[in-house]
């Protein structure tokens, strides 16, 4: 669905993308992570069509076209990261005029005015929204189209908990008729609700390519163990070592970090040792101090 | 698909050219002015009343070239210089770039149109009902020079719009108030100046020259040609009359500079749009 082949892209002396090889399949959600000025908006413009490569390609649709050629773009709807409207316009004129643009029925529009929930402030001139229902209405643009492949850049920045929630059923409804989602997000808790897949960007190079799976197993190997215990046998903790190398007794608690597989072998030593398990709290590795250590490691 | 989105596109721009404020400005400063020299082009020679068409069109000429040029040019300017964040939804669209541009330039030149249609109009009317119909082809012909000024600033405008694309809208303002000073007021300066510097032959060839290329000297020329024969004439317009051999074939240069203008900065613009990052 999008191809990114050796895409780099340089604006003056800066590289904001430097050798991409990504490919979103039909179908997908994949999450595009990193810090500020990683690449990301430069990544999803060029699948937009906004810019065009220094290098390399990128190619939309099937049959694959390049992104720049206004053919290949029937089949997409991009929300960009700071939405605006012409602030002499109403809501509901801007969807209008999409609409016809992209050739939609009123009914749809009708179902993203709806969506978009503007508290009634469709006929007012978008001058006078706020910046979250700008957002809203830049979302109700977006989701317009019935498109295979929707691209937005940090979708969720300016909305409120109801907006939020709002969008995550939107989406979770679009991944499930296989529409394709390529978006970006500095909220992990977006990323980690709706991605198949997660594709982290430093300092315009891609990181890491993980699938949910994936990222649910490095998470797990980050995780700790911590068992409560009613005494503490001497040779106990010499030998969870042998196990879990980082292991250590903390407060009266045998503190066991590591995989998520090691668990059961460590429980076993501690029954074995005669001493027996009071209490057991198990922790997966969180993705934010995952992500951290990727983008700290690699910039 | 083409066509229906540069219709589209003229609608929603006609639409927002009606709402902003400049435009509503432009129209009503227009009006003003042009009734303001209907009414008084007898003050100087001590009298008093609305003057006649042929009397009206001289006198509009000159605010014509004035303020057509620099209101389109703003107006355009800052039109087609779009934020960041509605440029980016709108060029996402699968439709060509160039085909947006084409619908923003027709609405803005309908819009313009309309705003000097009201003092055009409001001027006309009072001229008729005072002193009748003579020299209305004059008047016409006046305001036949100022909707081609306008076609030729706005494409100006685009061009300036499209160099400035990803930067601040002031930029691309300040280069259209730069282009409106330098075709309106300097341009004339300078060439005379360099002329008055040469021999007979060779300034004559540069006068020739300085008139086709700036298209407000085109028109000024054209206009005063079409209305008043070759009594009015300055330098410049003599020695392109000169060169032409006449006034039929004059008048045709001068539409084809008009034309020029007015269609390849437009062209140049949607080019580089097609290929800028944006």
């Amino acid at each position: 669905m999008i191809a990114f082949h050796r895409f780099t892209k340089r604006f003056g002396p800066v590289t904001a993308v430097d050798d991409l090889t990504l490919e979103v399949t039909t179908g997908e959600v994949v999450a595009l992570l990193g810090p500020n000025g990683s690449g990301k908006t430069t990544t999803l413009k060029a699948a937009a069509g906004l810019i065009r490569p220094t290098s390399g390609e990128v190619q939309i649709g099937s049959p694959r076209m390049a992104a720049s050629d206004p053919r290949a773009r029937a089949g997409l709807s991009f929300l960009p990261q700071r939405v605006a409207f012409p602030g002499a316009l109403s809501g509901a004129e801007v969807v209008e005029f999409y609409r016809r643009l992209r050739g939609v029925d009123r009914a749809s529009a009708e179902a993203v005015l709806q969506l978009a929930a503007l508290n009634g402030s469709s006929p007012r001139a978008v001058s006078a929204y706020s910046g979250g229902m700008m957002q809203r209405l830049g979302l109700a643009v977006a989701l317009l189209p019935a498109a295979s492949l929707l691209l937005l850049d940090e979708p969720t920045a300016a909305l409120d908990p109801d907006g939020l929630c709002a969008f995550y059923g939107v989406i979770e409804r679009r991944k499930a008729v296989g529409q394709t989602i390529f978006f970006t997000s500095h909220q992990l808790g977006d990323a980690e609700r709706l991605a198949d897949r997660f594709a982290i960007l430093v300092e315009g190079r891609l990181v890491a390519l993980l699938t949910a799976r994936e990222l649910g197993d490095r998470l797990a190997s980050r995780g700790v163990l911590r068992l409560r215990v009613d005494r503490e046998p001497p040779d106990l903790l010499e030998r969870v070592r042998r196990i879990a190398p980082r292991a250590t007794w903390s407060g009266g608690e045998l503190v066991v970090p590591g995989a998520s597989g090691d668990r059961p072998a460590v429980i076993d030593l501690v029954r074995e040792s005669g001493a027996s398990v009071v209490g057991l709290t198990a922790e997966n590795g969180r993705l934010d101090v995952f992500y951290r250590e990727l983008v700290g490691g690699s910039s | 698909m083409t066509f229906a989105v540069v219709r589209l596109c003229a609608m929603q721009e006609l639409t927002l050219a009606i709402r902003a404020r400049a435009t509503q400005i432009f129209a009503a400063l227009f009006a003003m002015l042009s009734l303001g020299v209907a009414a008084s082009g007898y003050i100087l020679s001590g009298g008093s009343g609305i003057q006649d068409f042929a009397r009206t069109a001289t006198s509009l000429t000159e605010l014509v070239l004035f303020i057509v040029p620099l209101m389109a040019l703003l107006v355009g300017t800052t039109a087609l210089s779009t934020d960041r964040g509605a440029a980016e939804m709108l060029f996402s669209q699968p439709v060509a770039r160039h085909a947006i541009l084409w619908g923003k330039l027709v609405g803005l030149f309908c819009a313009l149109v309309a705003a000097q249609a009201i003092g055009f109009g409001a001027s006309g009317l009072i001229i008729f009902s005072q002193s009748g119909q003579e020299g209305v082809s004059a008047f016409l012909i006046v305001a036949l020079a100022s909707i081609a000024l306008t076609a030729v600033s706005l494409s100006a405008a685009a061009l300036i719009a499209g160099a400035a694309v990803g930067r601040r809208r002031t930029r691309a303002l300040a280069g259209a108030v730069t282009t409106w000073f330098t075709a309106v007021v300097l341009y004339d300066v300078v060439a005379l100046g360099v002329a008055s510097l040469l021999r007979s032959g060779p300034a004559s060839r540069l006068l020739i020259i300085a008139t086709l290329s700036n298209p407000v000297d085109a028109m000024r020329t054209g206009v005063l040609l079409a209305i008043q024969g070759t009594t009015a004439f300055g330098s410049a317009s003599l020695a392109l009359l000169r060169f032409t051999g006449g006034p039929t074939r004059a008048i045709a240069m001068i539409t084809a500079s008009a034309i020029f203008w007015a269609i390849v900065p437009a062209l140049a613009a949607a080019r580089r749009l097609d290929r800028a990052d944006l």
